[in-house]
């Protein structure tokens, strides 16, 4: 497994989403993409299993009062 | 004239006649062009609105009608709220273009239902997203405690505009912490109500997953009065889960709650001060109960990551054509944000909920857990860096490291200010606050406990020093 670039992901990535990315920003994308890594890092740490869903519930609707 | 107006009391003067909703308009806006500059808390005075507002009041009295609870009491809003006929900036440029808002608020309409007089929109941290209101568009917001430290933020204005004594109540949003941690850096009372309580209809979005919008006050009365105003149904809000009102009072009565202090994640990533208030709120109570919140460590990295994915799509369209106006404190955060891995995403959701429903079953043996709001005093403006635990870390998300695991599962927490923060030892004696933390729904508690606390006299807001 390659280790994580974050600023070779950023470029690719934010062609994906149709980002124009300024070189300039580049450094700052890049620093804040590896410290959202470490995060994400942590929340694998949780062992979920497949019974546990996403926090968000949709609401199909609801009337005043109720 | 006095500088540190109660609200309740003000409402009660101009209910009975003694005094008049325009001569403390009058009296406000004089103060607010005088000593605005000195904190740059307000980016807006309505000052046109207040004087017909407060007229209204003033009106509907010598008619003899009620005007309501909150009667002539100046109030002041973050600048994400709708107020009719001005632009939301929510702290960006780029929202100077927008057209002005069309309505208030919800929540701004409540205010006015209640009689409070509307001065004007406040200083944040650009769209929300930071701990500081350092924003780079409209000026730092300086800490009356001491003008070369930061207010915290996002809802820096806020918090400043209360304890600088311009208006006694305001209202701020907190995604991950922007009412708790200025209201701790300004020593100043703040609410962050359970999630999906106010409505937040007309405010200007961030992580909607987190967004709450609560109030600041100089006391816990005020602070119960404006919650009391701000409760409405509103189905336009679809994370609004409407119970009914339910009344706060300030009456400091705890028998029969049990209190606990949170450890492990709350028992270190801070200075001294930050426990030393915990220690203090907890010897006052008689409280040497400890509890674990656990994975608390866990529900901060979900936090992070679900807020930058939610506030980066929210302002794709904008980062696409415009990145270099946004904030140079926000702009790179926003654009990784829009570059997350789904999965990263759709894990913290999903370890979020696990953590909701370990972190609840706590509430089966305590009712309220004592937590640090801070991790440290204000830092000086500018500040990039500080040392913790023998690191050096990035003093501005550090500045989370308490809230952000709260807020992640929409808890209800009162920010208590120490009333003597010089008598625990915090730096120059700069304020500092304790997180009182509920179960969802349970504000009353909080608010028996503040009261409590208010009435020990182990929390009350300082005065600044000048």
């Amino acid at each position: 497994m390659p280790e994580f670039d974050p600023a070779a992901y950023a470029a690719q990535a934010a062609a994906a989403v149709g980002l124009p990315l300024d070189p300039a920003h580049l450094p700052g994308v890049a620093m804040n993409l590896a410290l959202a890594a470490r995060m994400a890092a942590l929340v694998e740490k949780a062992a979920l299993g497949p019974a546990e869903e996403a926090a968000p519930v949709f609401v199909a609707g609801r009337e005043a009062g109720k | 004239m006095r500088r540190f107006l109660s609200a309740a009391a003000l409402a009660a003067e101009i209910r009975a006649g003694r005094r008049k909703a325009a001569e403390v308009v009058e009296e406000r806006l004089a103060d607010i062009a005088q000593r605005n500059a000195l904190s740059n808390a307000f980016t807006e005075v309505t000052a046109a609105r207040a004087r017909a507002e407060a007229a209204a009041v003033d009106a509907k009295l010598a008619a003899g009608q009620d005007p309501g609870p909150m009667a002539g009491v100046p109030v002041a809003v973050k600048n994400l709220f709708d107020l009719a006929g001005l632009t939301t900036l929510a702290g960006a440029k780029i929202e100077r273009d927008s057209p002005p808002a069309a309505a208030d608020a919800f929540l701004v309409q409540r205010l006015r239902q209640a009689g409070a007089v509307m001065l004007g929109a406040l200083n944040m941290d650009e769209y929300a997203y930071g701990f500081t209101t350092e924003n780079e568009h409209y000026g730092p917001c300086r800490n009356p405690h001491g003008r070369e430290r930061m207010a915290g933020g996002s809802s820096g204005g806020s918090a400043v505009a209360v304890a600088d004594g311009l208006v006694p109540v305001t209202l701020g949003s907190d995604t991950n912490g922007s009412i708790r941690v200025p209201a701790s850096l300004c020593g100043i009372w703040g609410l962050k109500p359970t999630y999906g309580r106010l409505s937040r209809r007309g405010s200007f979005l961030f992580a909607a997953s987190f967004d709450h919008l609560g109030p600041f006050a100089r006391d816990v009365a005020d602070l119960a009065l404006a919650y009391n105003a701000l409760q409405g149904d509103d189905p336009q809000d679809h994370a609004q889960q409407w119970r009914g009102v339910e009344p706060v009072s300030a009456v400091a009565e705890i028998a029969g709650l049990r209190i606990a202090v949170a450890d492990d994640h709350f028992a270190r990533n801070g200075h001294a001060e930050a426990f030393a208030a915990v220690e203090a709120v907890a010897r006052a109570l008689g409280v040497t109960r400890r509890v674990t919140i656990p994975d608390a460590a866990l529900g901060r990295a979900a936090a992070f990551l679900i807020t930058m994915a939610e506030g980066a799509n929210l302002h794709l369209p904008n980062l696409r054509r415009r990145a270099g106006d946004f904030d140079r404190a926000t702009r790179d955060r926003f654009l990784a944000g829009a570059l997350l891995p789904a999965h990263w995403v759709q894990q913290a959701q999903r370890l979020r909920a696990a953590y909701q429903a370990k972190a609840l079953r706590l509430f089966d043996e305590v009712d309220v857990i004592l937590a640090p709001a801070t991790p440290y005093v204000a830092p000086r403006i500018g500040q990039d860096m500080i040392e913790v635990d023998g690191q050096s870390i990035p003093v501005r998300p550090n500045l989370g490291v308490y809230t952000q695991p709260i807020s992640c599962i929409g808890l209800p927490v009162i920010a208590a200010p120490i009333a003597e923060p010089a008598r625990i030892g915090t730096p120059e004696g700069l304020p500092i606050g304790v997180q009182l933390i509920a179960a969802p729904w349970k504000e009353a508690s909080l608010f028996r406990l503040a009261a409590h606390l208010e009435k020990l006299g182990v929390c009350a807001a300082p005065e600044p020093k000048a």
